[in-house]
């Protein structure tokens, strides 16, 4: 509540420790409505769902403001005044009935952002490193155009690939069947949903991934690899004494933001991929996926803010924590 | 930084590295070269192959589909998925609208808004540069959770079941203002603002005639990143529009592969209840696949040095 009532971006002639002075503001008026549809914009998308972040500590009970009340919204009326209840929201999510989903949806939701974190690092500045050894610029030009595409196609079209490819009459059976092995339902085999989820990750991904790695190994100096190899340094050891040094400024950057993450996921991905079939559920489900199907069904909506809070804040608080780490570490590499 | 092989600096004769006459001494040998452009054009393939599947489907003939299941090369062709997709009262056409006018409205939007937040905090004297930057900045960081948005949209915004629901919380976000403010501060030089500054333009005058023409391709990128993002949003429309008539195009495609596979699976348990021949073909599905992601492949080869341009800059620290 407080950040949205300070950071307003009214520029009311407030006089306090010289921030927002009135000469200051008015020798700035100009850029100051330049700035203001998008502090608005900020202000009603990301920062009003703020400090609904505390849903998780009530029991919300709707109710519509009386008369007069000076906050005439009913959420946030409700949210106001909506009786504390300590933990008791977290408490549902490890009750023994619920235990056992609450950690596999976090297992899911980690364990995926590792693989996806760590095989998309590799398969990028691989792709990156690759790419830029190929002799033919065209053709290097040509293979990144492809590999770049698919991040363009939405997973809902994805999901229709899997569909052909994994349904009952589709290829992969149409190929298997003949063989004489047994058919593949993919909707109802749990084993085939991390495979799916971990190529699809790299298709869509891996082309956008090598992007920057590819921009940074082009900014290189040849001349660092000409005296290497001078030296009589090989390609492995020039990747990694020129190369991979210079790479490690923006990979620990984009770490840290992907650190940040892990208790998200790619809600799109995860949710239309297994098309709402319901048998593979523990290992498609992540947190946004569980929270996201909380809200519509009709538990009390504190239950699913527990889990947000824990997504929000956790994630809030790795990040702050790993760009701590990194700032002792090396301080020219934090993001902050 | 901001070079880079793919031409993202807008010359597109730049070559790769410098070539010189005879192959260089960091070259790999012809054999090395051979190998690995065998192994690249194999990759290539096996990436382009998901979208031919769907495309090659969705002109195949029905009963050809039916009798041999997915093929990479089907026996028929036909158009008649086509046909039916585009003729009246189709679902689809509804949704398309919905989404054209959502992509151009988000889009004229973002560009508008993310352009003018931006141009200050590349500024030096702009005195609450420090300010705006972590307002932006700290969006990137902490969110209210999916509950919390769910609930400010529907009950204190009231977007939902609206056309704005499906682009205006996807028209604006800091990580397009570090790119627009980078691509401020790398590509419109001090001395021109300040020259104008001289001959007496206000800030919104220099902003609006010198700075815009030369911050045109990044407004470009700022456009695309928009576009791509509200042509593909899924979930806005999944969270806040329960009406059909506000639809998305991702949405309209999910729900009725949802709703065929889910019949198709009772079909199995209950023969007779559902009737099969009522459900959309197969290829009618995939023809609203691939109308779905058409527009974006016809120009992707356009609007890719764009984009790339736009995360090469986004990456470099603001």
């Amino acid at each position: 509540m407080s950040i949205e009532t300070t950071t307003a971006a009214s520029p009311a002639p407030i006089k306090k420790k010289g921030g927002w002075g009135r000469d200051k503001i008015y020798s700035n008026l100009s850029y100051l409505t330049m700035v203001l549809p998008g502090a608005i914009f900020l202000l009603l998308f990301n920062y009003l769902p703020m400090p609904g972040i505390l849903l998780a500590f009530k029991t919300y009970r709707l109710s519509r403001p009386p008369e007069g009340y000076w906050l005439q919204n009913k959420f946030f009326y409700s949210l106001l005044n909506s009786p504390w209840s300590g933990f008791e929201n977290f408490r549902y999510l490890t009750l023994p009935t619920n235990i056992d989903s609450t950690l596999t949806y976090i297992r899911n939701t980690v364990v995926y952002n590792l693989v996806f974190m760590v095989i998309g690092l590799v398969l990028s500045v691989l792709l990156a490193v690759l790419i830029f050894e190929l002799t033919n610029r065209f053709m290097a030009k040509l293979y990144h155009s492809i590999f770049f595409l698919p991040f363009f196609i939405s997973w809902i079209v994805v999901a229709y690939v899997v569909y052909a490819l994994g349904s009952n009459m589709g290829i992969i059976n149409s190929i298997i069947v003949p063989m004489g092995f047994e058919k593949l339902e993919v909707y109802k085999t749990a084993a085939a949903w991390p495979i799916i989820f971990v190529v699809a990750n790299i298709w869509k991904y891996t082309g956008n991934g090598s992007i920057i790695y590819l921009a940074t190994i082009t900014g290189i100096d040849r001349e660092l690899y000409e005296a290497a190899a001078i030296d009589g340094a090989g390609k492995w050891k020039q990747f990694m004494h020129i190369t991979l040094p210079h790479l490690i400024p923006i990979i620990v950057l984009l770490q840290i933001l992907a650190v940040g993450r892990i208790f998200g996921s790619d809600f799109d991905m995860f949710y239309t991929l297994p098309n709402g079939a319901a048998l593979v559920k523990d290992v498609t489900y992540t947190l946004d996926v569980f929270v996201y199907n909380m809200l519509r069904s009709s538990t009390p909506i504190g239950y699913p803010s527990a889990a947000a809070f824990v997504q929000s804040v956790v994630g809030f608080v790795l990040i702050l924590v790993t760009n701590f780490i990194v700032r002792k570490t090396r301080p020219e590499l934090a993001l902050f | 930084m901001e070079k880079s092989i793919l031409s993202t600096s807008g010359k597109p004769g730049k070559p790769l590295r410098k070539v010189t006459g005879k192959r260089d001494m960091l070259s790999i040998s012809p054999t090395a070269n051979s190998i690995l452009n065998a192994g690249f054009i194999f990759f290539s393939l096996l990436t382009l192959i998901p979208i031919w599947i769907v495309v090659i489907s969705s002109i195949t003939k029905e009963s050809s589909l039916a009798a041999n299941g997915y093929r990479l090369w089907p026996e028929e062709f036909s158009v008649a998925a086509y046909k039916f997709l585009f003729g009246q009262g189709s679902i689809v056409g509804i949704a398309y609208k919905n989404t054209l006018i959502s992509t151009v409205a988000g889009t004229v939007l973002a560009v508008i808004s993310v352009g003018l937040y931006a141009y200050p905090l590349s500024r030096p004297n702009f005195k609450f540069k420090g300010f705006f930057t972590f307002y932006a900045f700290f969006t990137m960081l902490f969110s209210g959770g999916l509950v919390s948005y769910f609930m400010v949209m529907r009950q204190v915004l009231n977007i939902n079941d609206t056309l704005w629901a499906l682009f205006l919380p996807s028209s604006f976000s800091a990580f397009w203002v570090i790119v627009m403010t980078t691509f401020y501060r790398a590509n419109v030089p001090n001395e021109v603002i300040e020259s104008a500054r001289m001959d007496g333009a206000g800030e919104w005058r220099t902003l609006i005639q010198i700075v815009v023409p030369l911050a045109l391709p990044g407004l470009a990128t700022v456009a695309l990143f928009a576009a791509i993002g509200i042509w593909n949003n899924f979930y806005n429309c999944l969270l806040l529009v329960d009406e059909a008539k506000y639809y998305s195009l991702q949405f309209t495609i999910y729900t009725t592969l949802n709703n065929i596979r889910f019949l198709l699976e009772n079909a199995e348990k209950m023969p007779g209840i559902v009737n099969l021949s009522e459900l959309p073909s197969e290829t009618f599905r995939m023809a609203m696949a691939v109308v779905t992601v058409g527009p974006i492949i016809f120009a992707y080869p356009f609007f890719q040095r764009y984009f790339i341009r736009g995360l090469t800059i986004g990456a470099v620290k603001g």
